[in-house]
């Protein structure tokens, strides 16, 4: 197996590496911003990490977009050397482009497109209900 | 509920003295273990999302497809890792690389010998200096201290020629008589006053 280089002092027993969103900044409050980062399972989620990966910004800019920056080289150092990533890590790394696209990512887009659909047509039942209610009035 | 104030002081604090009419957040865990369920939630049943057959059949399919796709980059990330590792011990840019550092190291040691040897020249000469200095600071101490001795040679001359004029006046055991007749002969007032322009003024008793 590929030698994990750069260890934090601690051995875990069993542990593995993860890449994970870690909180960072986490005395201000209602103001998130995460850091991609490569950590211990074991470890705390916001507490010492191996190496950071890139970070996300869950809030929209003034442009309407939401920042996320990868260093692509390492992650796939570490993905090489046995790291897990975490489902929210996948997703957004599914939605950059270096992973396949992750499946509840597609499930969710079609359950809220069904949703908006059965909306709008439900207020066009609505609608069309009014305009014959109207008619059937005059 | 009280175990949990040490975590949450702020929000103790304003559960015990609510003055103002904004409820307090959510926070997690602000019940401990032993405090009864709320009433609003006595006789709930919390029920799992329902499962849509179809869509699940769907996803199944999808997740197995994901998996397969991460399994492969895994591999081929792992394959590269190892691939760049065994590049860095054994490549032919290591060698490159080696050989470089060990002209490198060469040339590093020629210039470290070139060094030293300018410092020892400089050295050298430095050293050369500092003994002439040394030398001349004997010669010079030398000189000094055989004048000094000659000064003292003269100062000691001139002390025994004061020493024999002086011997002409001195009272020896011929000449005592005629010194004492000489002494009572001229009887030496030394009585006098002196005022502040510096006169002297002999006459001061009434002889």
């Amino acid at each position: 197996m590929v030698h994990l280089s750069s260890f934090l002092l601690k051995k875990y027993h069993g542990g593995y590496v993860v890449i994970r969103l870690a909180l960072a900044g986490h005395k201000q409050a209602n103001r998130p911003f995460y850091r991609i980062v490569a950590a211990y399972n074991k470890r705390a989620r916001d507490s010492k990490y191996i190496e950071q990966l890139g970070t996300y910004d869950p809030l929209p800019n003034i442009y309407n977009e939401k920042l996320v920056s990868f260093n692509f080289d390492r992650i796939k150092y570490w993905i090489g050397c046995g790291a897990h990533p975490t489902q929210s890590a996948a997703k957004l790394l599914g939605l950059a482009g270096f992973f396949p696209l992750h499946p509840m990512t597609i499930t969710v887009a079609e359950r809220q497109r069904a949703q908006t659909l059965q909306a709008e047509t439900s207020t066009a039942e609505e609608d069309m209900r009014e305009q014959s209610q109207k008619e059937a009035d005059v | 509920m009280f175990q949990v104030i040490g975590g949450r002081s702020v929000q103790a604090a304003r559960l015990l003295s609510p003055r103002s009419a904004v409820l307090l957040e959510a926070v997690r865990g602000r019940k401990s273990r032993e405090d009864p369920v709320a009433k609003s939630k006595e006789g709930r049943i919390k029920v799992p999302p329902p499962v849509d057959p179809v869509e699940m059949v769907v996803l199944k399919e999808r997740f197995s497809e994901y998996q397969l796709i991460m399994r492969a980059l895994r591999l081929e990330f792992k394959e590269e890792v190892l691939r760049k590792k065994y590049q860095e011990e054994t490549g032919s840019m290591a060698e490159e690389r080696a050989k470089q550092e060990a002209e490198e190291h060469r040339a590093l040691m020629a210039w470290n010998d070139q060094e030293n040897q300018r410092l020892l020249k400089l050295r050298m000469l430095r050293f050369q200096k500092e003994k002439e200095e040394a030398e001349r600071k004997r010669v010079e101490a030398e000189i000094q201290r055989e004048q000094e001795q000659q000064e003292l040679i003269t100062q000691r001359e001139r002390e025994i020629l004061q020493l024999q004029e002086d011997a002409k006046n001195f009272i020896t055991l011929e000449n005592l008589d005629q010194r004492i007749e000489e002494a009572l002969d001229n009887p030496k007032n030394y009585n006098f006053a002196i005022d502040k322009q510096g006169r002297v003024v002999k006459q001061t008793v009434q002889q």
